[in-house]
């Protein structure tokens, strides 16, 4: 009876040595055919008083064309450029880059462009961000040629989280269409916000005064 | 005399140009999926014809292999395979026809008859250790008119390595130096248009196209800002070409583009869009393209649902 529970178990446990290899054959397998985002995805964020957010993302795991960390940082140096008039301004004389590594790409591509092979493996990611105001009511970025790099862009409006984002994808020599920018100025929701405290509490303070006539 | 031979020459030149028109027609609707289903399966890879006509296509659902159509696009069966098969040819070789398959999820390349037997493998352990790196990520393979296999690591280093008819290593070239300096060679191809026959290079992520001779040795660049060129095929002079983010293209001898098919507006790179934005005759993340035997333009796409498109030729 011990000798046959015995060897129960120890079946038990190769059989959960075998599941383990299997699983482990297979996400090795998956990620190995990892078709993973070939290209940079770069996350405009709008934001209140012409000011936007540019997180460009590289992903040294799953993109064929980066093979490692350092490449990945080097594709972020200068990935895409601004157009203002005849000129093509790099992102580094618009504000300073702050670099950061996550695995998350959920929060740095759109759902019509999240790698599908690699779902379930984590990912190695490095993502540049930049922050600057404009001075146009919109904006135009452009891939200067030779650029080995392809740039999805796609917004992200902070003032309607909900809307579905646009997106592109930017070849060498592609010039993206004019994005609008948001020219409210942050202290004009603010005074919308107090405006209508005030009005509200007129309303109140005006109703009291009815009703205590009304009640005299 | 003069005038016979002027008209002559006018015959001639007028000949040639109508030679040089190339002009195709989308067929809507072409294949009909296997039964019970309402599209292909998820696509990551190519698309080829043999020499019955009859239409190869691989599929990466599980236990899906390659889907077999006949010449009218009605589903035929399912061949076994590996649902890795990123790029593979039909050719003929001593003794038949053969699919030779680069069989990206398992770092081999198998040789198979058209019924989906193995005949031989060339495993990971065939290529040289030096150029394996972290893994190779095998993306196609085509067979060169005295029987070498070359294949291409075009998710990995972009080496192409060449192995005899019996699946021994003799060498390799390419990579990212000096000198084709190549990033992500998504498919080689064995150009028998001419002779000798050239190695044909879809440089992905340089945008190019370019030739070398056999032996590996830079030839010239046949295109340069293209859609990313993924795929080819070759009938008579004319080459088809996949480009992946959106665009069917076909180059004569000369290297100059004669037609572009189904370009979609704007470019695109993805295995998401789903049936409901698909439209007819615009391509969305073309992938694998093969010519079938009549030079009709068969194109498979990079989709989670599968899709194939055709266009007859003119």
């Amino acid at each position: 009876m011990t000798n046959s529970r015995m060897r129960n178990d120890e079946c038990r446990g190769v059989l959960a040595f075998v599941i383990l290899i299997s699983v482990f054959v297979i996400l090795a397998q998956s990620d190995a055919c990892g078709h993973g985002a070939e290209f940079l995805s770069a996350k405009l964020t709008l934001l209140p008083d012409a000011e936007v957010r540019l997180e460009i993302t590289a992903d040294y795991g799953g993109n064929p064309l980066i093979a490692d960390e350092i490449t990945a940082r080097e594709a972020l140096v200068d990935p895409v450029r601004l157009r203002q008039g005849d000129k093509l301004v790099p992102l580094a004389e618009l504000a300073t880059a702050s670099l950061f590594e996550h695995q998350n790409w959920a929060d740095y591509a759109p759902a019509a462009y999240l790698p599908t092979d690699t779902d379930g493996t984590a990912h190695t990611l490095v993502t540049a961000a930049w922050r600057w105001r404009c001075e146009e009511p919109e904006i135009v970025f452009e891939m200067p040629k030779g650029k080995l790099h392809d740039v999805l862009l796609w917004t992200h409006d902070a003032a309607n989280p909900a809307e579905p984002p646009k997106w592109m994808l930017l070849l060498a020599g592609d010039r993206s269409r004019p994005i609008p920018i948001q020219q409210t100025p942050w202290w004009r929701n603010w005074m919308a916000a107090a405006l209508g405290v005030l009005l509200l509490g007129a309303y109140f303070v005006s109703r009291n005064f009815t009703l205590r006539q009304r009640t005299l | 005399m003069n005038n016979h031979i002027l008209s002559l020459l006018s015959v001639m030149a007028l000949a040639g140009s109508a030679a040089a028109e190339v002009a195709y027609e989308f067929v809507p609707n072409f294949i009909t999926p296997p039964p019970g289903k309402e599209t292909l399966g998820n696509s990551h890879g190519e698309i080829a014809v043999d020499a019955a006509g009859n239409i190869y296509v691989s599929i990466q659902d599980k236990d899906a292999g390659i889907q077999v159509y006949g010449k009218d696009g009605k589903f035929i069966k399912t061949l076994p395979l590996p649902p890795s098969l990123h790029g593979f040819v039909i050719r003929k070789d001593e003794g038949g026809e053969f699919l030779f398959a680069a069989v990206l999820g398992e770092q081999k390349v198998i040789k198979c008859n058209l019924d989906g037997s193995v005949m031989m493998t060339i495993p990971t352990s065939e290529f040289p250790a030096d150029k394996v790196g972290k893994g190779l990520k095998l993306t196609n393979c085509d067979v060169a008119p005295n029987g070498d296999i070359y294949v291409v690591d075009g998710y990995g280093q972009s080496h192409i390595f060449v192995f005899g008819r019996d699946g021994k290593f003799k060498s390799v070239f390419g990579g990212p130096g000096e000198p084709l300096k190549l990033a992500n060679a998504h498919k080689i191809f064995i150009d028998r248009r001419f002779e000798p026959a050239r190695v044909m290079i879809c440089d992905r992520g340089h945008k190019r196209m370019l030739h070398t001779a056999l032996d590996g040795t830079f030839i010239g660049e046949i295109a340069t800002e293209m859609r990313n060129p993924s795929s080819a095929s070759f009938h008579g002079d004319l080459m088809c070409v996949a480009e992946i983010a959106g665009n069917v293209s076909v180059w004569d001898k000369d290297n100059k583009r004669v037609a572009d098919l189904g370009t979609s507006p704007q470019p695109t790179n993805t295995p998401k869009i789903e049936p409901k934005d698909w439209q007819q005759g615009v391509v969305t993340s073309p992938h694998g393209i093969t010519f079938d035997n009549d030079g009709n333009i068969l194109e498979t796409e990079w989709n989670q649902w599968g899709r194939v498109l055709r266009w007859n030729r003119k």
